[in-house]
């Protein structure tokens, strides 16, 4: 695939040549999303979100890390989604007891100090990991899912999030000391060889 | 504890991300410093279990279409020819339309008859009928030599004939009067004709039409 070409054309607003450009980056923006988001739905809201206004402004693309830039528009993407969930909160349903009364707290579902035979049930490592992404704030989250889940470099990281290379390097030490604290408590649902790791770090 | 630029440097080593010299002094002090490599253990233990998180493959494909980015057909080059040619009929055909509406109301020509041949009369709104003495006054004077001149030649009896008596110009004949009582209705003529005006009313419509077909075209082709 040549990028530069396929760029070029869609700034003259060739439309086939961006869609060659989204089936090959729709893996990765999508996984951005759905990392930063925690949610399917609007992970994929947010990815079609993010492709149009890609191409709606591409011509203000001036070279560099296409990646990055792409990368750049879902996090912008994710953000919006964010923010309109604040506006608009969705009301959970909450768990009620057998006598039908609403249990006070519904932060069960969040809470990091579940019982052993909650954490066995809930479902796999990615949910944990995703869990305690999701309690990262938006800007710690979003650093480290692009460094660490997608594997960008530090430079590449600073012009998606449109922050410092100094404050992406902070930000994302202090969100993988959160991780490690948050992910302690799902020990039992790491592989073997992380447990052991775990174990001899204590 | 570490202090945080300790942390920040572990980070970005686990990335490879320090320079040299910066990745040499700090690996010989992990080799010392117990808690300093507790620390990169628990950085890069975090590390590598995000990535184990399974790339997810995208639930469908985000391919964009044109209606979703507002994109239009492309028009052919005779479009604007079209679409010019229509304004301008349309435009004249409203304007020529306009103008013959109104002219029953507003008298184009009354400011011409009070600055015409039989100067000073009325003003503006005096009517063109009372224009009339004015140019019985002028008939007068240029038929009063033909009167004074002798009857001794053919040609002069002929032109005294010709030329209207005094009592022919005091009482006008019927021909003159119906003449003058016409006048004003010339005057409240429409100014365009209605074919002209039919013209630009038809070039509007077809180039209308044209536009909506060649719109259309372009449309179904695009799909």
């Amino acid at each position: 695939m040549d990028e530069i070409a396929l760029i070029n054309s869609a700034q003259k607003g060739d439309l086939d040549s961006f869609n060659t450009l989204i089936l090959h980056y729709q893996d990765s923006v999508f996984n951005t999303a759905l990392r930063i988001l925690g949610d399917d739905d609007q992970a994929q809201d947010a990815t079609q979100e993010a492709f149009i206004s890609a191409f709606q402004s591409i011509k203000s693309f001036r070279g560099g890390s296409f990646k990055a830039w792409l990368m750049r528009t879902v996090t912008n993407a994710c953000y919006d989604e964010l923010r309109r969930q604040k506006r608009k909160p969705t009301i959970p349903l909450e768990p009620e007891t057998n006598d039908g009364d609403e249990i006070d707290s519904p932060k069960w579902l969040a809470d990091k100090n579940m019982t052993p035979a909650q954490k066995a049930e809930a479902d796999e490592l990615e949910h944990a990991i995703q869990h305690c992404l999701d309690d990262l704030p938006n800007e710690f989250r979003t650093v480290v899912v692009l460094a660490d889940i997608q594997g960008m470099d530090y430079s590449e990281v600073a012009i998606a999030s449109k922050v410092p290379l100094g404050t992406i390097k902070s930000r994302l030490a202090r969100a993988r000391l959160r991780l490690r604290e948050c992910l302690r408590s799902f020990e039992e649902l790491l592989p073997a060889s992380f447990r052991l790791h775990t174990e001899k770090a204590k | 504890m570490k202090n945080f630029r300790d942390i920040e440097n572990l980070s970005a080593l686990l990335d490879e991300q320090l320079n040299e010299s910066e990745s040499k002094r700090l690996k010989a002090r992990l080799e010392s410093d117990r808690e300093l490599d507790s620390v990169s253990n628990d950085l890069s233990f975090v590390r590598n279990l995000l990535h184990l998180l399974p790339k997810r493959k995208s639930p469908k494909n985000f391919t964009l279409t044109r209606q979703m980015v507002g994109l239009k057909p492309p028009l052919p080059k005779t479009y604007p020819f079209f679409r010019l040619a229509t304004v301008f009929a349309t435009l004249l055909f409203v304007f020529t339309f306009s103008v013959n509406a109104l002219s029953p109301f507003v008298s184009f020509n009354a400011p011409q008859f009070s600055f015409g041949i039989g100067g000073g009369g009325g003003g503006a709104g005096a009517p063109a009928v009372q224009e009339a003495p004015a140019t019985e006054e002028a008939l007068m004077q240029e038929s009063a030599p033909a009167e004074a001149m002798p009857e001794s030649t053919e040609v002069t009896r002929i032109a005294a004939e010709e030329t209207p008596t005094q009592k022919e110009i005091e009482t006008p004949s019927q021909d003159s009067v119906d003449g003058y009582q016409n006048q004003p209705q010339v005057e409240n003529e429409a100014l365009f004709s209605s074919n002209l005006i039919f013209t630009f009313l038809i070039i509007s419509i077809l180039g209308a039409i044209s536009m909506f077909v060649i719109r259309q075209n372009a449309k179904r082709k695009w799909q």
